[in-house]
């Protein structure tokens, strides 16, 4: 189908004709199947452009006048940006890229959705200022980040999760109502997403977000953290070697290795209560190997010297960031003390050299996409957030499900490829496990979906909390009365604010 | 590996990251010249962009794609500067720009394109052996002083198109510039066709095989042992292409590396530095697309692993210091540095044809790229490469700017004693 004539001139109307297109050329860069899934999407009618929230607004309008289902993307990283089903338009937010108001003063930034993280991450350290940008890589959306879909980032233990930054919104319901969030509701300004004026940063991002299912967020307003760095990326070399490295008397990296994970689980949560580090994290191996090699080739030939999987099978990667060379001294010395209570060693020495000249890793993720290197089979599962204490214990059964689709030759052998990553100094963490696949492996396919249940129905037998609320699906299901009946809350709010059912209805 | 099912990889493996559109991580600077793809920067879908094309790429490859005039325009506006490719290889080992060459070789050998300015640049070549269609027998009327070839000289300076008969300044500099070394070289004289870099960017691989063969036979007829270009498309095309059809039997050098090497050999020495603050512009050709061709016909296997392995061409070892060093002597700390350089430069929106079928998009992609050097505070933009001093020149005039454009050469000439050392 394509969308009727009428309703298309309507749509050009608003956005003028360069900034709509139902070419089938335009079209086919959004119905291309990820390629860890051989799901074909439904192909767009239409793309469109939007420059304003005016124009947001009226075509929101339009399609809730005429059913035209809409998904609003910006960089189309997750399947979430793809049609489910035919008659659906692209609201291709790019062109929205303003940069509103960086308030050094009062810390915070606005931003409209087309802003990517390689432009305004260093437009604030330029002004000593930063935020934590999520593991997308440098062109990620902000705004997406921020309020509409995940957000763990390798720094927040010394920080916090995206959705605890997330100010003032703007925000164009899936009727193409608009409401202002939190201080800026009440025309106080952008500094406070709870009031005075309406409270709705949970029905936002609570902890996930609703991947564009609740309208689409025209403008946020993201608090800021002081940046102890300087003012320019000090890069040195040429892609892919490039070597980044901050002042040595300020910024210093430390990788250790635990003999058991209770022991990296109790220095990870006495790093917290000692209040040290910018940014601690117990991270994935095999992964790991991935960043640190330029081809698939390059990482077979590392992950095949052993060195990687011994080192880094219960890994503590911790990077100190300080205002001057006495505090880091002292963050040193209190690390050390902990790292030796707790029986923790420093890695081979060349494990932790990779890191002293890429420090971007902690910053930006600036390569976080080799990750995919492998041919793009791959999926994140558990996906949770807890106490530190709790996500280890999950951890701990995660070789075990990860071991039964190695024998069968499913999924590569690494099953130490997850992470923990503490925020706010211990206070909650985050928990992930990867798992990589050979898109050339007949039935590939199933191998996704099947580890993804494995997973959940062992978490749910053993009491585990570890999924990503909200979600969809049948799966969902299961989970929901794991939380407190998430699923059927999130369904009725869907419904409330979107009774067309048009903004990205997910499957 | 040239055909466009030799792609399918690259097609398969993409997960829309954006690395294709915007700045390596740690090569970010800022919120303006973030974008490294002009036809993204300038119409936004994501169909105008590395990723983009390579899913058109499949979509024609796999028959749900139907060619028609637009679609044909829409593959044929992208200037082929290979900034998507090599960003994209920072992090995958995806052939994103080698996908884009080879949707356009398909489109030429199924009668679909190249566009008609395309199709001009081969019946020129054809008829005249220069893109512009300009008499053989001129090519070298640029040459003021008499032929400075010398008997038996195993360097040859391949001169190309726009040296000849549009920018004969730059072939005279040249020239003046390896003879105030001493050095002996000559030149092809009739032998010397267009090098068929235009007709490869283009998807006219027949056409551009048979000029690479003549002038591979004219090089090796006179035993040449180095190839000295003064244009970023020629040296592109000797290192990038013409492996595809034979193992080179000699080296290519660029004028900037020559100088370079003169220099620091004593050979040439630069009398004055010139009073200007000036920013270089890093050509395609000569920075990020410079690496020689290795050919691989090996197979793909399990979780990406290349077999045999592969010599990837990233960027990373593309002549981005020569000039700078050059430009260092001559200029001293009144060198600038743009946001998008070395790798990460910005097309000057003259290249894959684009300029003569897409004059508006080439005149805007070269004001993008002026204004980011005239935000560098430098009253000149420096390069390597006629067809990047064409297209600023073009946008220059356009904005009636006071941005000057110098080629490299140029500012070598004014700047040097001519010493001259007498070695070959």
């Amino acid at each position: 189908m394509s969308l009727p004539g009428g309703v298309y001139r309507e749509l050009e109307a608003v956005v003028g004709p360069e900034h709509i297109s139902d070419r089938p050329w335009i079209l086919s860069a959004h119905r291309r199947p990820m390629p860890h899934t051989d799901r074909k999407p439904a192909s767009p009618e239409a793309v469109l452009l939007p420059g304003s929230r005016d124009e947001v607004r009226e075509i929101v309008r339009i399609c809730n006048r005429h059913a035209i289902k809409y998904i609003a993307t910006v960089s189309s990283v997750m399947p979430m940006a793809f049609p489910n089903e035919p008659g659906t338009v692209i609201l291709h937010m790019k062109r929205m890229n303003r940069i509103v108001e960086i308030n050094e003063e009062d810390r915070y930034v606005i931003v409209e959705p087309g802003v990517r993280h390689c432009q305004l991450k260093p437009e604030l350290m330029k002004r000593g200022l930063s935020y934590p940008v999520a593991s997308v890589g440098p062109g990620g959306s902000v705004l997406v980040n921020f309020s509409s879909s995940s957000g763990d980032h390798h720094t927040q233990h010394g920080t916090s999760r995206t959705n605890r930054y997330l100010l003032g919104v703007e925000w164009v319901l899936p009727s193409g109502e608009l409401v202002n969030v939190g201080s800026l509701g009440s025309g106080a300004g952008w500094f406070c997403p709870d009031g005075p004026g309406p409270s709705l940063r949970g029905l936002i991002k609570g902890w996930g977000g609703h991947w564009g299912s609740l309208g689409v967020y025209t403008k946020v307003a993201i608090g800021l953290d002081a940046w102890k760095g300087p003012e320019v990326m000090p890069t040195e070399g040429h892609s892919p070697t490039y070597r980044v490295r901050l002042p040595e008397d300020r910024h210093k990296v430390f990788i250790f290795k635990f003999p058991t994970l209770d022991q990296l689980r109790d220095a990870m949560i006495d790093i917290g209560k000692a209040e040290i580090g910018h940014a601690v994290l117990k991270y994935f191996n095999a992964s790991a190997a991935l960043l640190a090699t330029e081809s698939a080739n390059h990482f077979w030939d590392l992950w095949n010297s052993g060195s990687f999987r011994e080192e880094l099978t219960r890994p503590l990667y911790v990077y100190l960031a300080t205002w001057s060379p006495e505090e880091l001294q002292y963050e040193e010395r209190v690390l050390m003390d902990i790292i030796k209570e707790t029986g923790g060693e420093e890695v081979d020495r060349s494990i932790r050299e990779i890191y002293e000249s890429n420090m971007d890793f902690f910053i930006v993720v600036g390569f976080l996409q080799r990750v995919l290197r492998l041919g793009g089979g791959w999926s994140p599962a558990k996906l949770s957030g807890d106490s530190v204490s709790h996500m280890f214990e999950i951890g701990k059964a995660i070789p075990d499900l990860m071991n039964q689709f190695i024998e069968k030759g499913q999924i590569l052998d690494a099953p130490d490829n997850w992470q923990v990553i503490p925020m706010e100094y211990g206070h909650l963490a985050h928990l992930e496990l990867l798992f990589l696949f050979d898109r050339g492996r007949p039935g590939w396919p199933s191998i996704p979906l099947s580890f993804m249940k494995e997973s959940a129905e062992a978490d749910i037998k053993r009491g585990f909390h570890a999924a990503m609320p909200p979600g969809s699906g049948a799966l969902m299901e299961q989970l929901g009365p794991l939380y407190s009946n998430y699923h059927v809350w999130a369904r009725k709010i869907k419904e409330a604010f979107d009774r067309r059912n048009v903004s990205n209805p997910l499957p | 590996m040239d055909r466009l099912s030799d792609f399918t990889y690259t097609m398969e493996s993409c997960n829309h990251c954006g690395q294709c559109k915007w700045i390596l991580g740690p090569k970010m600077r800022g919120w303006k010249y973030a974008e490294i793809c002009p036809i993204h920067q300038r119409w936004h879908y994501d169909a105008y962009s590395g990723q983009g094309l390579i899913n058109i790429a499949e979509e024609v490859l796999n028959g749900e794609l139907a060619y028609d005039d637009g679609l044909i325009d829409h593959i044929y506006r992208c200037t082929t500067c290979g900034a998507c490719d090599v960003n994209c290889k920072s992090i995958r080992d995806m052939e994103v720009l080698e996908t884009i060459l080879a949707l356009r070789a398909k489109c030429v050998e199924e009668g679909q394109g190249p566009l008609a300015p395309h199709k001009e640049y081969a019946r020129c070549v054809e008829e005249e052996h220069n893109i512009y269609g300009e008499p053989h027998d001129r090519r070298f009327d640029w040459v003021q002083d008499g032929d400075p070839s010398a008997e038996g000289a195993r360097v040859a300076y391949f001169v190309g198109c726009n040296g000849s008969y549009r920018h004969p300044e730059i072939a005279r500099d040249t020239v003046s510039i390896l003879s105030a070394a001493g050095l002996r070289f000559t030149l092809l004289g009739a032998g010397e066709y267009c090098c068929g870099a235009p007709l490869w960017r283009t998807g006219q691989i027949k056409a551009a095989e048979k000029q690479a063969r003549h002038i591979l036979g004219a090089l090796n007829k006179l035993g040449i042992k180095t190839v000295v270009t003064s244009c970023a498309e020629c040296y592109g095309a000797f290192r990038g292409f013409y492996p595809r059809i034979a193992p080179l039997g000699f080296e290519v050098r660029h004028i900037s590396e020559l100088v370079r090497d003169l220099l620091n050999e004593g050979r040439l020495k630069i009398a004055r530095r010139l009073d200007v603050k000036a920013t270089y512009h890093d050509p395609c050709l000569l920075g990020r697309l410079s690496e020689v061709y290795v050919p691989w016909n090996g197979k793909i296997g399990a979780y990406g692993r290349h077999d045999p392995p592969k010599e990837w061409r990233r960027g990373t070892y593309g002549v981005y210091d020569a000039p700078r060093m050059v430009l260092q002597e001559i200029l001293g700390p009144r060198l600038a540095e743009m946001t998008r350089n070395e790798e990460n430069s910005f097309c000057c929106g003259a290249g894959g044809g684009v300029a003569d079928a897409f004059p508006d998009f080439a005149l805007w992609t070269a004001s993008e790229r002026l204004d980011e050097a005239e935000s560098t505070g430098a009253e000149a933009i420096v390069s390597c490469c006629p067809f990047c001093g064409s297209s600023f020149e073009n946008a220059i005039g356009a904005g009636q700017r006071q941005m000057r454009y110098y080629d490299l050469t140029r500012l070598v000439k004014e700047s040097m004693d001519g010493t001259k050392g007498g070695k070959e």
